[in-house]
């Protein structure tokens, strides 16, 4: 493998590779579990003046009004878009494509069609392990560098069937490890919150995905978890992501790191825009049996709308928030920010904010057996570990370790799962209808949903501070309705990142620092882990 | 029953290199010394984060049971691969709680 292959697709990043097949939409219709299709509520929202003034800022739901009333074009919003990519993505390095001319023309064509769905013209990112036909999907890594998918991921083609304009294909963790890095460990894109800083964590592995939206390069983006994949992004610049219960969202085209573990869910700049993405990306698809006889999705959208009741916020219903011990264990100004999140919740009529135990082994099931995966991730890339090990990269030891447990402890990691499960459910949430936590591994390692939203500032260099709310199984409108109250309440979930400075020195000092700083192996298996 | 002693560093490489060579990985595919174009840890990093997976994630997990009576463990706790669908396929009504 050449230095000039390795970054062939990863420095040079093609702006306006738009020889690719267009994704058709409407293509793809959702059966619920009854067999009964099922229909995607659309928000009527009130658009804020600050975004009528400046398309970047529109939230998708606000976007998607706009457009619905005639009162902004698809084209116009994509065109923004693609100023401010053009403008800025040299720093931030959120994209690995943008797919310009092809955006631009299927903006024209929403413009010329009566809405088909809640996100009818409203440009999207996609995390780059999403298929898009005819598109290079390459998951940062040496693997896929070349990979042109010949299909769709299904949660695209929801999303596509819903309205959305496929804009771009988003940086990410090689392979979804780790924050986003070249397949070699250098570290590509920034925090859009300190973007001279590129030691800043900008949380991973949907790294582009995060930057995309907080930067306003996108409304909003897909991404995926298999540990905190969705949440850290989320937390860590000032966004509101929202993963789902396991089997809510295929992962039919998506890039496995985990198969019991991977969960698609969307990255957005507030509830309203996590619950309608989600609600859009979500449903029974043949190709995933994961994803088949399933609760049906609850009303997100209903969920995402706060309950005004005589001026005041008051919660849809009655929730009792849990809070594990050592949730005010942390720095000081994280310390802040929590206890301000919980006096806010417990003053909002109808929630309750409850102290919680830990199940028996708490730590042992969540760390330990976190690596239990790591044979589900070894499993589907025996071809590519016997034809070169350095294919990996920087990523190659936890495929490496994955080839070390053996079947009897992977099975023994699966009876870990369902105790940790049972303990959960008959003893935190016996106590509570949803729990903070302070990692969002120990429920994802179940498939529990979880929703990383905004709560303050803190640090130096200052930069966001995030919650993490998880709940039961396929409850996923119990979190969006809380955090719906909050983000009414607050404005955290407002505030935007100042644009990067535009001159050669700074770019030129960018640029040097991404070559100086770089990912170890050593440090790329700790992170993926 | 004697103590049993734990492998040295030397135990476990061989063993590594020899359950590789089973299935056809090749360690010495991995630098000798550090590759910036790559980012491949070299074969000796390699082999001690095997070790440490080794000496740390295993025994933790092939230690640990769900119960503590030998016999009455085995009937408790099957292993679920998908712990949050199996709670709504096992749920009469049709999932959800």
């Amino acid at each position: 493998m050449t230095e000039q292959l390795t970054r062939r697709f990863f420095v040079a990043r093609s702006v306006a590779l738009a020889t690719a097949t267009t994704l058709a939409p409407g293509v793809l219709p959702r059966w619920a579990g009854d067999g009964t299709a099922t229909a995607t509520t659309t928000p009527e929202v009130a658009v804020r003046s600050a975004a009528v003034a400046d398309p970047t800022e529109l939230t998708v739901a606000e976007a998607a009004a706009l457009i619905r009333r005639r009162r902004l074009t698809s084209e116009e919003l994509v065109r923004a878009c693609l100023r401010r990519i053009e403008e800025f993505d040299d720093i931030y390095l959120a994209f690995n494509t943008v797919l310009a001319e092809q955006a631009i023309r299927d903006a024209r064509r929403r413009d010329r069609q009566s809405p088909r769905g809640p996100l009818h013209g409203v440009p999207l990112a996609m995390k780059d392990l999403f298929y898009t036909e005819g598109v290079r999907t390459t998951a940062n890594s040496f693997i896929f560098e070349d990979f042109v998918p010949p299909y769709t991921a299904t949660a695209v083609q929801h999303l596509v069937a819903d309205g959305g304009i496929l804009l771009g294909k988003t940086q990410m963790g090689p392979l979804a490890t780790s924050r986003a890095t070249l397949p070699n460990g250098e570290l590509t894109t920034v925090n859009a919150w300190t973007p001279l800083d590129v030691t800043v964590y900008p949380g991973g592995s949907s790294t582009g995905s995060a930057t995309a939206v907080a930067g306003r390069l996108a409304p909003g983006s897909t991404g995926t978890q298999t540990g905190g994949s969705i949440t850290s992004p989320s937390n860590a610049q000032n966004l509101t992501g929202l993963k789902p219960t396991h089997g809510r969202v295929s992962a039919y085209g998506v890039i496995p790191l985990t198969y019991t573990r991977d969960h698609p869910g969307p990255i957005a700049r507030d509830v309203l825009d996590a619950a309608l993405l989600l609600q859009c990306m979500a449903g029974e698809d043949p190709n995933d049996p994961r994803t088949q006889g399933l609760p049906p999705l609850p009303d997100l959208v209903r969920a995402a709308t706060p309950v005004r009741r005589s001026g005041r916020v008051d919660a849809r219903r009655r929730t009792r928030i849990g809070v594990l011990p050592g949730y005010l264990d942390a720095r000081p100004d994280i310390v802040d920010a929590r206890r301000t999140l919980l006096d806010t919740l417990d003053r909002i009529r109808g929630l309750r904010v409850v102290e919680v135990d830990p199940p028996d082994e708490w730590e042992l099931l969540s760390d330990a057996f976190n690596n239990v995966r790591l044979s589900e991730r070894t499993e589907p890339f025996r071809p590519y570990l016997t034809q070169d090990l350095q294919l990996f990269g920087v990523s190659v030891l936890n495929w490496l370790r994955g080839l070390f447990m053996s079947a009897d402890e992977w099975i023994t990691g699966q009876r870990a799962k369902l105790t940790l499960l049972s303990r959960l459910l008959d003893g935190v949430f016996d106590e509570c209808d949803v729990v903070l936590q302070t990692s969002p591994v120990p429920l994802d390692i179940v498939g529990l949903p979880e929703i990383g939203f905004p709560i303050g500032f803190g640090g130096d260099p200052t930069v966001p501070i995030g919650a993490i709310l998880g709940g039961p199984p396929y409850e996923e409108d119990r979190l969006v309705e809380v955090v719906a109250a909050y983000q009414a309440v607050t404005d955290w979930h407002h505030r935007r990142p100042a644009d990067p400075p535009t001159d050669t020195a700074a770019r030129t000092r960018m640029s040097h620092a991404r070559v100086a700083h770089r990912l170890t192996a050593t440090e790329a298996a700790r992170l993926g882990q | 029953m004697a103590e049993t002693q734990p492998p040295t560093d030397e135990e476990l490489d061989a063993w590594i290199r020899a359950r590789l060579r089973l299935i056809g990985v090749d360690l010495d595919q991995l630098p000798e010394t550090d590759d910036p174009v790559t980012g491949s840890p070299t074969r000796e990093q390699a082999l001690a984060s095997l070790r440490r997976f080794l000496r740390g994630t295993v025994p933790a997990v092939s230690g640990w049971r769900p119960a503590d009576d030998p016999a009455l463990q085995q009937q408790t706790m099957p292993p679920v691969l998908y712990p949050a669908p199996h709670s709504a396929w096992t749920q009469s009504d049709g999932g959800g709680r």
